[in-house]
């Protein structure tokens, strides 16, 4: 009895010094580029950074919407994000639809080719698509990467809701059928009112993904006008010496969306992780 | 009413015509330039130039260039480093909140939360830290006396590889933690019991329950977070810029310098082209895993 208390109380003792490390390794970083964000110049430039402050201030995000460009970055990323996203939810809804409840020859090709775009990564294809683009034009203008965010975006939102379509049961959308709906009327009456939370994480994860992106906007934009936040942020650092007051309180700004996205995550790991994970 | 045959033929023009921008996103828009790339990389193409058919002369400069070796080697060490620590603190984390304990919940909501920030203000934020002069590691690893001058964590070409790969390591480690742990909650419960009935303890549980059941969790967890390390950009592009002189290059990077400061696109296609070798391998076997069609 004593003994399996010892072994009790030495194993809860070794996962609160794991958790604790864990936590301080994970969260430091963050609570480094908030803290900076709200530093004054004079405590911010110092050999010996203190911890915790003594002096708190807002003059960095009064700088960065005020005397800076940076305004214009979230407009360019709020349109590149949201046009992007609904164009591709729309499209692999579509499409999504079609490879998990038709029957067609070349089906298995095209999941294939999916699966093979989602996974074929940026640092290959960015050199191909600024040739690409360039030749039609489009270099410097921030439409092109309407055209090119899809790509990145399509397949993963494809290999996303063809999971959650073959979760729908069959038998709901036969019903429907019967009773005279064609294909098109059963897909917006019985498949996507049941597959909108799935939809809704999805586009959540779309826009996250243009709103974060970086290379391809980093080749593909060249002036202020242009660029998104994250190319814009980047720049930053081509001004003066003591531009961190201005990179950190960007980069806060910037992290907005993924705040929400990762609460959307919270409650995704809570219920529904573990049983996707079983498919 | 309409015959079988035709609601199937119905059933087919629907369903390429609901595929055809999907497709066109696939092979259009991305088809056609990578076939284009292809073919450029036996080019002399600079930009606004028409490019003239060189064979392979591309390939042949670089894969006799002692940098491009270099920023390989760099590549495969960013990449199985970085892999290899996560895979072992990911499992390692991941066996921890899997456990019961208070406060479990909080901290796989804290272990979450470096995957939701983007590479860029990950980069922006570890830049910082890692700064010579102003940096909070140095300030911290000075006044608690580890060393006693300040490491040139960007700028030292002994470290500034490795500096890339932590940031890698912070950035990438929730991934492989909440991955690993889907895996470990299908684990049936009974079996660590009827193991501890037969006497064997927690750490040959361990290897011969846990590590096997959740081995295809693992395999294409690690597959496919070296796919993304391979290719990471943002981390050293703006941490490091790849430097000093290519110490913690990566292709990514070496990619971009090529084509956009030595203003050789054709080459820098050959660069891009000369991994994707390695690429397709890794794509084919992760296939295998992520096929969802049968």
């Amino acid at each position: 009895m004593r003994r399996s208390t010892y072994v009790k109380i030495r194993k809860l003792t070794a996962l609160y010094v794991i958790g604790l490390v864990a936590s301080v390794w994970t969260l430091f970083p963050i609570y480094w580029l908030v803290k900076s964000s709200l530093t004054p110049n004079k405590l911010m430039y110092t050999p010996q950074p203190k911890l915790i402050p003594a002096e708190w201030t807002f003059s960095h995000y009064q700088e960065l919407f005020t005397k800076s460009p940076f305004l214009g970055f979230v407009k360019n990323s709020l349109y590149i994000a949201l046009l992007v996203t609904v164009i591709s939810v729309a499209i692999s809804v579509l499409g999504s639809y079609s490879l998990t409840r038709l029957r067609f020859p070349g089906r298995g090709f095209m999941l294939k080719s999916i699966i093979y775009t989602y996974l074929l990564p940026v640092a290959v294809l960015f050199i191909p698509m600024y040739v690409a683009i360039s030749r039609y034009g489009l270099n410097n203008n921030k439409n092109a990467l309407l055209v090119v965010y899809p790509t990145i975006v399509v397949p993963y939102c494809c290999y996303m809701l063809i999971s959650y379509f073959k979760a729908i049961p069959k038998e709901l959308e036969e019903a429907a059928l019967i009773d005279g709906c064609n294909r098109l009327q059963s897909l917006a009456k019985v498949i996507l009112p049941i597959a909108s939370p799935g939809i809704a994480v999805v586009s959540t994860f779309a826009f996250t993904l243009s709103w974060n992106e970086y290379l391809y906007a980093l080749v593909l934009t060249t002036t202020p006008a242009q660029q998104t936040v994250t190319i814009g942020i980047a720049s930053f650092n081509f001004g003066d010496q003591t531009i961190w007051g201005l990179l950190t309180s960007s980069s806060v700004i910037a992290s907005i969306p993924a705040v929400l996205l990762y609460f959307l995550a919270q409650r995704f790991l809570k219920t529904g992780l573990a049983a996707g994970g079983v498919k | 009413m309409k015959t079988a045959a035709v609601k199937r033929r119905d059933d087919r023009l629907l369903g390429y015509g609901l595929l055809v921008p999907v497709a066109v996103i696939v092979f259009v828009i991305i088809g056609i330039p990578f076939v284009n790339a292809i073919y450029l990389s036996f080019t002399d193409k600079v930009v606004g130039v028409t490019p003239k058919f060189i064979g392979l002369a591309n390939y042949m400069a670089i894969f006799s260039d002692k940098e491009y070796w270099k920023v390989l080697k760099n590549t495969v060490v960013f990449t199985v480093g970085s892999v290899g620590v996560k895979l072992v603190l990911g499992l390692l984390l991941a066996v921890v909140v899997n456990q019961n304990f208070f406060g479990r919940g909080l901290l796989r909501a804290v272990l979450l939360v470096p995957w939701a920030l983007s590479g860029m203000v990950s980069a922006v934020t570890w830049r910082w830290m890692y700064d010579d002069t102003y940096g909070i590691i140095n300030a911290l690893l000075l006044r608690w006396n580890i060393v006693h001058l300040p490491v040139a964590w960007t700028s030292d070409p002994s470290i500034a590889l490795l500096s890339v790969i932590i940031v890698n390591i912070w950035k990438g480690l929730p991934f492989f933690i909440f991955s690993l742990l889907g895996g470990l909650q299908t684990i049936d419960g009974q079996m660590y019991e009827a193991a501890t009935i037969d006497g064997a303890g927690k750490v040959r549980q361990f290897f011969a329950i846990t590590i096997p059941s959740i081995s295809p969790v693992i395999a294409i967890t690690v597959l496919l977070s070296t796919i993304w390390t391979f290719n990471s950009f943002e981390i050293v592009y703006l941490i490091t810029g790849g430097g000093p002189l290519h110490a913690s290059a990566v292709i990514s990077t070496y990619t971009y310098e090529v084509a956009f400061l030595q203003n050789k696109m054709g080459q820098s296609l050959a660069v891009a082209g000369s991994i994707i070798p390695i690429l397709v391998a890794l794509i084919i076997f992760s296939m295998r895993k992520l096929n969802k069609d049968d």
